[in-house]
């Protein structure tokens, strides 16, 4: 089930509210605002079968990155891990805490809530049906957006290997793999136009 | 080619987060979107308000965040607290020039330049500016873009903290400083939200 591409007859620059005529975009294809440079609309490529299958890879890499250590160390038998969770646990101290809850959100609960919406989101299109909560569903994925920092975190733990390597013996592990691919394939799905996704389910027939 | 229009001039308005076009015939009726009922409105309410007073929040937030220390670490070597300037110059003294580059980046340029472009976004458009309004709306571009990059520190900072629990050999804690330098980061980030670059093209009435 391919969607098809103009989106709007009449499209609206966001970011200068320059009004144009839609026309049919091919593969590949990026609509750019003439004014202001701004995307306009992008091919809509992907299809509810790829989709559905970068959110269930994305929640299986989730799921390793949790699980397995991401950095470890190892001195004389002593050996400490970290992953998200353990970075967020660490940030607990007294009133730092509120540092604990910005970290917990931006890199474990948002990612979390954005995979599982989406696998709801296109279980329900790819079986043809609008999903229950559509709506506020696709509304709360817009305003969780740009709080999403699995990349930020990646970046993080290059930083602390190479940090610590001058002084302890740092290992990185399965999990910073797991991080890695995370990241691409929520690149991947962050990469297609918001306003496509509104088309992936079948209109309300209410 | 056809002159460009703004939405204002067609009767028409877009909701900023479904991305639907509706006609403002239909909003005087029922001011939310078809689609998502999110309300529409034609520009941000507040927006110029609201962003001045998360920035002006973001620089408050900015010099607890520098001044106290971030990370307290304590081993073989005695006791330390650390700031992030101090973090970044011993980086850059022990040779490590790319890390001190990357965390100063993060940590301390783009904190700077999101106040100073948003400073000047608020100024140009209060004054109604019509001077480079292309590389202005690009600026705004930048700073959503470069927003949440600066977390950097907050995670370097908490990785290290769980890690380094080897009671004989050492020890990091979390510090005070890393939870303003959080609140810098969340609240720059609102501030960037809260702007409506369409505000950059208008016309004054």
């Amino acid at each position: 089930m391919s969607v098809g591409s103009p989106v709007n007859p009449i499209l609206i620059c966001r970011d200068c509210d320059t009004v144009y005529r839609a026309i049919p975009l091919r593969r590949g294809d990026v609509a750019l605002c003439r004014r202001c440079d701004a995307v306009l609309a992008r091919h809509f490529g992907a299809n509810v079968e790829s989709g559905l299958a970068l959110v269930c890879a994305a929640a299986i890499f989730f799921a390793i990155a949790n699980l397995t250590p991401i950095l470890s160390i190892d001195i004389a038998g002593m050996e400490t891990k970290a992953n998200i969770w353990f970075a967020v646990r660490s940030l607990q101290q007294g009133w730092i805490s509120v540092a604990a809850l910005g970290l917990a959100f931006t890199t474990f609960v948002i990612p979390a809530v954005q995979i599982a919406l989406l696998f709801w989101v296109l279980l329900f299109a790819r079986i043809g049906h609008r999903p229950p909560g559509f709506g506020p569903i696709m509304k709360l994925l817009h305003h969780l957006r740009p709080w999403s920092m699995t990349e930020v975190f990646l970046l993080g733990a290059l930083v602390a290997i190479v940090k610590l390597a001058n002084w302890v013996p740092i290992a990185a592990g399965a999990g910073i793999w797991a991080i890695a691919a995370l990241t691409i394939v929520l690149a991947l799905l962050g990469r297609c136009d918001p306003a496509s996704w509104w088309l992936i389910a079948p209109a309300d027939k209410t | 080619m056809t002159p460009l229009k703004q939405s204002l001039e067609l009767g028409l308005s877009l909701c900023r987060t479904c991305g639907l076009v509706v006609s403002r015939e239909a909003l005087r009726i029922d001011p939310r979107c078809p689609r998502c009922q999110s309300r529409i409105e034609q520009r941000t309410p507040f927006s110029i308000e609201t962003t001045l007073a998360w920035l002006i929040a973001g620089i408050v937030f900015y010099i607890p965040a520098n001044l106290l220390p971030v990370m307290h670490t304590s081993g073989l070597l005695g006791e330390q607290d650390s700031t992030i300037l101090g973090g970044i110059l011993e980086f850059w003294r022990s040779g490590d020039w790319d890390i001190a580059l990357l965390i100063f980046i993060a940590s301390v340029a783009v904190p700077f330049t999101k106040f100073i472009a948003i400073g000047l976004l608020l100024f140009t458009v209060r004054k109604n500016s019509r001077w480079q309004q292309h590389q202005r709306t690009v600026l705004y571009r930048i700073v959503e873009f470069i927003g949440y990059w600066s977390m950097l520190d907050v995670i370097v900072v908490a990785l290290t903290s769980a890690l380094m629990q080897f009671q004989v050999l050492g020890t990091a804690e979390p510090r005070a400083g890393i939870a303003f330098f959080c609140a810098v980061v969340v609240v720059t980030m609102l501030s960037a939200l809260s702007f409506d670059p369409r505000l950059i093209w208008d016309r004054p009435a």
